[in-house]
């Protein structure tokens, strides 16, 4: 991943593709390549977790299935004793049914825990991600305007910093400095977790409450992805800002805000929309940390316990949310790409 | 004349020792550039900090303050003139930890890197170069993996193949290629297009010397640049990776000093000296491949440099 | 959105304050560590569900708060006929579901005949307990009846929760498999405990209890419990600090010690019935009829002179104190001394102490002398090679007491290696016989016969990890598992313990303990169990949270006797003021000064390159 917006996923692929007729095509050439991108996700999802060490009866079991029959009676249950290719052709057909097995620790449809540990995930890394834009945007817009500026060297040197700062290790400073306390810094917010005992969260108040504890989550994810985007930003418009048409604009008489918003940072959001959504589908990946450290019960959380059982169902659920999440956002950003500039339809 | 003396001295030279001084010359203009980058400077003065004491770890510090059996110090001790950074709970010196962890992070950084260049650059070549079939699957295949969720896959191959040094190495090697595969195929792409290039392919050079004597060299600056920034997110992956617990528990680096710190609670306990330098060295290092691979990129990117 | 942003950090203030004067007494426990993975009782295998169905259910028997000896639950007393195989249970009257609707003896055989269907899914949590019944009947409303083919010692160690079978009987087979057992519609799941859970859901990360006050057992003094399940140490410490939760479950040694100095909290290490251990292989072999070797075992693991003269290579004392921060016990038997009346000392010249000498006489005496270059032989004279040591990657303390093994070993003469492995990669190996040691540990139930089982000749490749087989060790077990007669039980079970010490499939390292803080300033009259130096919650039983009681009532603590009329000791006494703010550690003062310091610096540096460049690249 460079700091250096480009574009090259969109305008390369415009050179291998012959010209066609417009956006219509262009949507649906893309939809077609994200369904077979689906289709080898399903594929490597359902037999990465296959060759997962471990049988869940024995690990689940220690202690408690003591007799061969009690363990195939476990693995009839859960339809781990089929051979592999019928594994997969059942995979296939629940997944697209909705029903993505039953968790071997919990004995409830995986389809329902991963229900009730979106919404968290959805909201903390939703907010987060919707504060990094604007904000880093914004920074990233007039950082690069006001190239050289202390504005822009303490804006670009905190980024970078930030970005060099693993997510998870920025919150536990923050959780050290605001959730404990120290000096003159109260610790006054909650060192984890989503809701305080005894508020009900559907309440008013356990709304606030709700959002009392994500400050710190929040505050660290949007400073993680702020920092990428706000570097992006500027080096995208940086980049414009060397063309030719902009001397012709200012020249014409135009003032500089309006150079600036019409034209300059116009062409610059294009790679920055790229990027930015692509990063999007990658935004799961980076609650898990968080998560970890806050502990919120997200999805992210949800996948590091699966791994010790193995969970195989659990496992093939979230990473299908994640890496479905991806593939969409994909498209959303070639499509939305397509669309504002029409040079790569073809 | 002119013409006679400069013919002279150009004939004693062969071609492979002219393309030699001028790539020679090349660098030095590049190594010139890039010195005017104070950034890229001070990232590279850390960057050597940190290797040299990776390098010399056995002369400045035990090899014998990592084991656990001879650990003597106080549990989770504070600093004191004895240990500089304190101990850990097994009563080990931090500053023993750190300076070998050193080692651990720096190493499977540039390991793991190599692997994810040498594909990388595989795929990107391939699928930049040959148009068709080979093309187009070899693009596919890198935006399929491109797609795939980078975290969770890291820690499900983790899971998979154990924990282990050389296992982390393998899995960031595997799971990071994609962008810089995409990266190569748009730089081939654009110079598969340039001039020189047609007319070696006129003359009637073969792909294998078109990629080789023309491709690549110009490609190599971009992977150069690329590398460091990958480096820098390799070496935020293994802390991430062990930080999790699916580090190498039988060797100390960064990442697994930090899980060790998270785990025996020391917030709680208050034992900062444990938590914080771990966590400040990869801020550094990270922090330094970032701004040379900054720098360089603009050196090396003849783009960035039209800017000016 | 500022605004927004006000509200919640006013609110927030407002919530996070210490609770006010309320009404209700609640509870809040902190629970780390593995959670809930179901509320139905006949689906989860997790220690925190045990925790929430002995607060919903009852057991037919209980325990006591001494040893976990069987105790009147349900059943107020209960005879055996001569011969052993029936056993007769007078269930008490008055019981009532939270529903209103009686629990009588017909509660108790439905649930029971749902265990003993075969191969029902009910069966594998629950079916050891019925070992050997074959029928259960409830001839009236007050008695239940089992019918065994041959007498079993376990009885009546009956920790099966009863269910209602007014709503159970419409779960039927199937659906039992995917049947939730969680509070719906705001309605708490039906059950006749003291506590009724209000909400809830598995894998959730709060639990709700409302007490029962017309529990048969007495009316608990406080009138909630919340269970917060927490994903970090620090988080849940922070929470008891502050004020957030009144209890925290699972915490290290270290926290355990650090907030002992914090007034207003009282935390201990409290003995639990586990232990650790190295385990051998000794001698892997196929569960299949014929039982051929498999897997490759260093032939020096598998003679039980060899690792019983190991056993005088251990220094537990040191490995307490190193690798278990001085929590636990050095260990002896694989039945903790917490069961005192089953567990075995071993007399004096037989016990295991730290003597490298006589560890390298006994391997003298078994041919495994020290050769030309200091390392030891087989009796054949081959080289021993490198003996493999497996510890799980997910437990510091397994990897650090084979560390130290690793460094005993070459005292001796004996070179090994140790690697990781998770869990399940573990459990993997052992099944196929790949390993020579590894270090895991278990949990010990109240009747020591399941764990005993583990080490008979049947259970290799099942529950039997060291794949132990000594025919005289067998028909011991089988001996002890059908006795009638107390004593010559006791005697048998102890037998046992000295034929495992002798063999040494396992060397017993410790016996753990578990770490546990609760606020005395709000809280007292918890009682440890085992008694003295137990744990006091995720105990046999749900003794404490009935007796409980908030810290200004300390002063009547319930009297509290066990079932032999001895008083139990060591109940928490009420401590005065906590504070509910953080401590301020000057050390993070230095730390983060040190963090800022460096940022600013940084990011000075960065602002004054890019100035001084600014103008060559403008």
């Amino acid at each position: 991943m460079t700091l250096v917006a480009e574009p090259g996923l969109v305008s390369a692929e415009s050179e291998a593709q012959p010209r066609g007729h417009g956006y219509g095509s262009y949507v649906g050439r893309k939809v077609l390549g994200s369904l077979g991108s689906l289709l080898f996700m399903l594929l490597v999802n359902f037999f990465l977790f296959r060759v997962l060490p471990g049988d869940p009866a024995r690990s689940l079991g220690r202690g408690r299935m003591t007799t061969d029959a009690q363990r195939e009676a476990f693995n009839k249950a859960y339809g781990l004793s089929e051979p592999l290719p019928q594994q997969f052709l059942t995979f296939l057909k629940n997944t697209f049914t909705g029903d993505l097995g039953i968790s071997l620790q919990y004995r409830i449809p995986v389809s329902e825990l991963i229900r009730d540990r979106l919404w968290p995930t959805l909201l903390l890394v939703g907010t987060s991600t919707i504060l990094a834009t604007v904000i880093g945007v914004y920074l990233g817009i007039k950082g690069a305007w006001n190239r050289g500026s202390k504005f822009d060297n303490l804006s670009t040197g905190g980024s970078l910093i930030l970005y060099s700062m693993p997510e998870w290790f920025l919150g536990l400073l923050f959780i050290a400095t605001f959730g404990v306390g120290f000096w003159i810094f109260p610790g006054i917010f909650p060192t984890g977790g989503l809701h305080s005992p005894d508020v009900d969260p559907n309440s008013v108040q356990g709304v606030l409450d709700t959002m009392w504890h994500l400050v710190l989550p929040v505050t660290t994810l949007t400073l993680a992805y702020l920092a990428d985007y706000l570097l992006i930003m500027r080096s995208s418009l940086l980049d414009e800002l060397g063309e030719d048409y902009l001397q012709t604009a200012r020249a014409k008489g135009l003032r500089d805000v309006q150079v600036r918003n019409r034209h300059a940072v116009r062409n610059a959001m294009l790679p920055t929309t790229t990027i930015i959504a692509l990063n999007l589908g990658f935004v799961v990946s980076g609650a898990i940390t968080v998560e970890t450290v806050f502990s919120i019960p997200g999805l992210g959380l949800l996948t590091t316990e699966a791994i010790q059982v193995p969970d195989f169902w659990v496992l093939q659920g979230t990473f299908l949310i994640a890496a479905t999440g991806v593939i969409l956002a994909n498209l959303a950003a070639n499509l939305v790409y397509g669309w504002l500039d029409p040079r790569v339809r073809t | 004349m002119s013409a006679d003396s400069s013919a002279a001295p150009a004939a004693q030279l062969s071609a492979a020792q002219l393309a030699r001084r001028r790539r020679t010359a090349a660098w030095r203009r590049g190594w010139t550039q890039f010195r005017a980058h104070r950034s890229g400077m001070v990232g590279l003065c850390i960057l050597t900090i940190f290797v040299v004491a990776a390098l010399a770890a056995p002369l400045l510090a035990d090899r014998s303050g990592l084991d656990v059996t001879a650990a003597n110090g106080p549990v989770l001790g504070p600093p004191s003139s004895h240990y500089w950074l304190g101990t850990d709970e097994n009563g080990r010196s931090v500053l023993t930890l750190l300076i070998w962890g050193a080692r651990v992070s720096l190493f499977v950084g540039l390991l793991a890197t190599l692997i994810s260049m040498v594909i990388g650059t595989l795929m990107g070549l391939v699928s930049g170069y040959f148009g068709g079939f080979i093309g187009a699957i070899t693009f596919r295949v890198t935006e399929w993996f491109l797609v795939i969720p980078f975290l969770p896959l890291a820690i499900v191959l983790s899971t998979v193949l154990g924990r282990g040094l050389f296992n982390i190495v393998l899995v960031i090697g595997v799971t990071s290629w994609p962008g810089t595969a995409l990266l190569i195929r748009s730089q081939t792409l654009s110079i598969k297009e340039r001039p020189y290039v047609e007319r070696a392919q006129a003359i009637g050079a073969g792909r294998r010397h078109q990629i080789t004597k023309h491709v690549l060299p110009n490609v190599m600056p971009m992977v150069f640049a690329n590398t460091t920034l990958t480096v820098a997110i390799a070496i935020l992956t293994e802390t991430t990776l062990s930080f999790l617990g699916l580090g190498d528990p039988t060797r100390t680096s960064w990442g697994t000093m930090l899980d060790d710190a998270f785990q025996v609670g020391s917030i709680t306990t208050g034992s900062w000296w444990y938590i914080l330098p771990p966590g400040i060295c990869v801020v550094l290092v990270v922090l330094s491949f970032t701004l040379i691979g900054q720098a360089l990129e603009e050196v090396l990117n003849p783009r960035l440099r039209a800017r000016q | 959105m500022l605004g927004l942003l006000l509200a919640s950090l006013v609110s927030g203030l407002a919530i996070g304050s210490p609770a006010a004067a309320k009404d209700k007494v609640v509870f809040h426990v902190g629970m780390l560590g593995e959670g809930v993975d179901s509320l139905n009782p006949f689906l989860g295998f997790q220690a925190p569900s045990y925790e929430m169905w002995g607060l919903t259910y009852d057991y037919l028997t209980g325990y006591t708060m001494k040893d976990m000896s069987p105790a009147p639950g349900l059943a107020t007393k209960w005879t055996t006929s001569p011969d052993g195989k029936t056993w007769t249970f007078t269930v008490r009257s008055g019981v009532k579901f939270s529903d209103g609707v009686p629990l009588t003896a017909h509660d108790v055989a439905f649930t029971y005949d749902r265990i003993l269907k075969k191969g029902s899914v009910e069966g594998t949590n629950w079916l050891s307990y019925l070992n050997g019944v074959t029928k259960v009947t409830a001839p009236n409303d007050a008695t239940v009846v089992l019918t065994l083919k041959q007498p079993v010692a376990t009885l009546p160690l009956l920790p099966i929760p009863i269910v209602p079978e007014h709503i159970w009987k419409n779960v039927s087979e199937k659906e039992v498999k995917t049947y939730k057992a969680e509070p719906t519609n705001g309605k708490p799941v039906v059950g006749s405990g003291p506590f009724r859970l209000v909400q809830g859901t598995a894998d959730g990360s709060t639990f709700r209890f409302e007490a029962n006050p017309d529990y048969w057992g007495g009316t608990p003094h406080i009138d909630e419990i919340d269970f917060q399940f927490y994903k970090n140490d620090d988080s849940a410490v922070q929470a008891l600090i502050k004020g957030e939760i009144d209890f925290v479950e699972g915490i290290t040694a270290l926290e355990v010690k650090s907030l002992q100095s914090q007034s207003g909290i009282t935390a201990h290490n409290g003995n639990s019935p586990g232990f650790d251990e190295i385990a051998f292989n000794t001698g892997s072999v196929s569960a299949a009829k014929g039982g051929h070797p498999i897997g490759n075992p260093n032939p020096a693991v598998l003679d039980p002179k060899f690792r019983h003269a190991l056993g005088y290579a251990l220094n537990l004392p040191q490995l307490i104190q190193k690798v278990y921060q001085g929590a636990g016990l050095p260990g002896t038997t694989i039945v903790p001394p917490v069961y005192d009346k089953y567990h075995w000392d071993p007399p004096s010249d037989q016990k295991f102490t730290y003597d490298l000498a006589k560890a390298g006489a006994l391997l003298d005496a078994a041919g495994y002398t020290k050769g030309s270059d200091g390392q030891r032989t087989l009796p054949n004279g081959k080289p021993i090679g490198t003996l493999r040591l497996a510890a799980r990657s997910d437990s510091p303390t397994s990897l650090n007491t084979m560390d130290y093994f690793k460094q005993w070993l070459s005292d001796l003469g004996i070179k090994s290696q140790v690697s990781t492995y998770s869990s399940s990669q573990l459990t993997d190996e052992i099944y196929q016989g790949n390993f020579d040691a590894f270090q895991w540990g278990w949990f010990v139930e109240p009747d020591p016969d399941s764990m005993l089982s583990y080490m008979t000749c049947g259970q290799r490749q099942g529950s039997s990890d060291s794949f132990y087989c000594n025919p005289q060790y067998d028909k011991l077990y089988q001996q002890q598992h059908i006795a009638t007669d107390e004593t010559q039980r006791t005697a048998e079970i102890k037998k046992m313990q000295e034929i495992l010490y002798q063999d040494s499939p396992y060397l017993v390292t410790a016996y753990s303990s578990v770490g546990e803080a609760v606020r005395s300033d709000r809280f007292a009259c918890l009682v440890p169990q085992p008694n003295p130096g137990g744990i006091w919650i995720e105990q046999y039983g749900v003794y404490n949270y009935i007796h409980m009681k908030p810290a200004a009532d300390a002063g009547t603590c319930d009297a509290a006797t066990s079932t032999a009329g001895d008083t139990l000791t060591g109940a928490v006494q009420a401590t005065t003021g906590g504070s509910s703010s953080s401590s301020a550690s000057t050390g993070f003062l230095i730390g983060a000064g040190v963090v800022i310091l460096v940022l600013l610096v940084g990011g000075g540096v960065i602002a004054m390159r890019r100035r001084a460049t600014a103008g060559d690249r403008e």
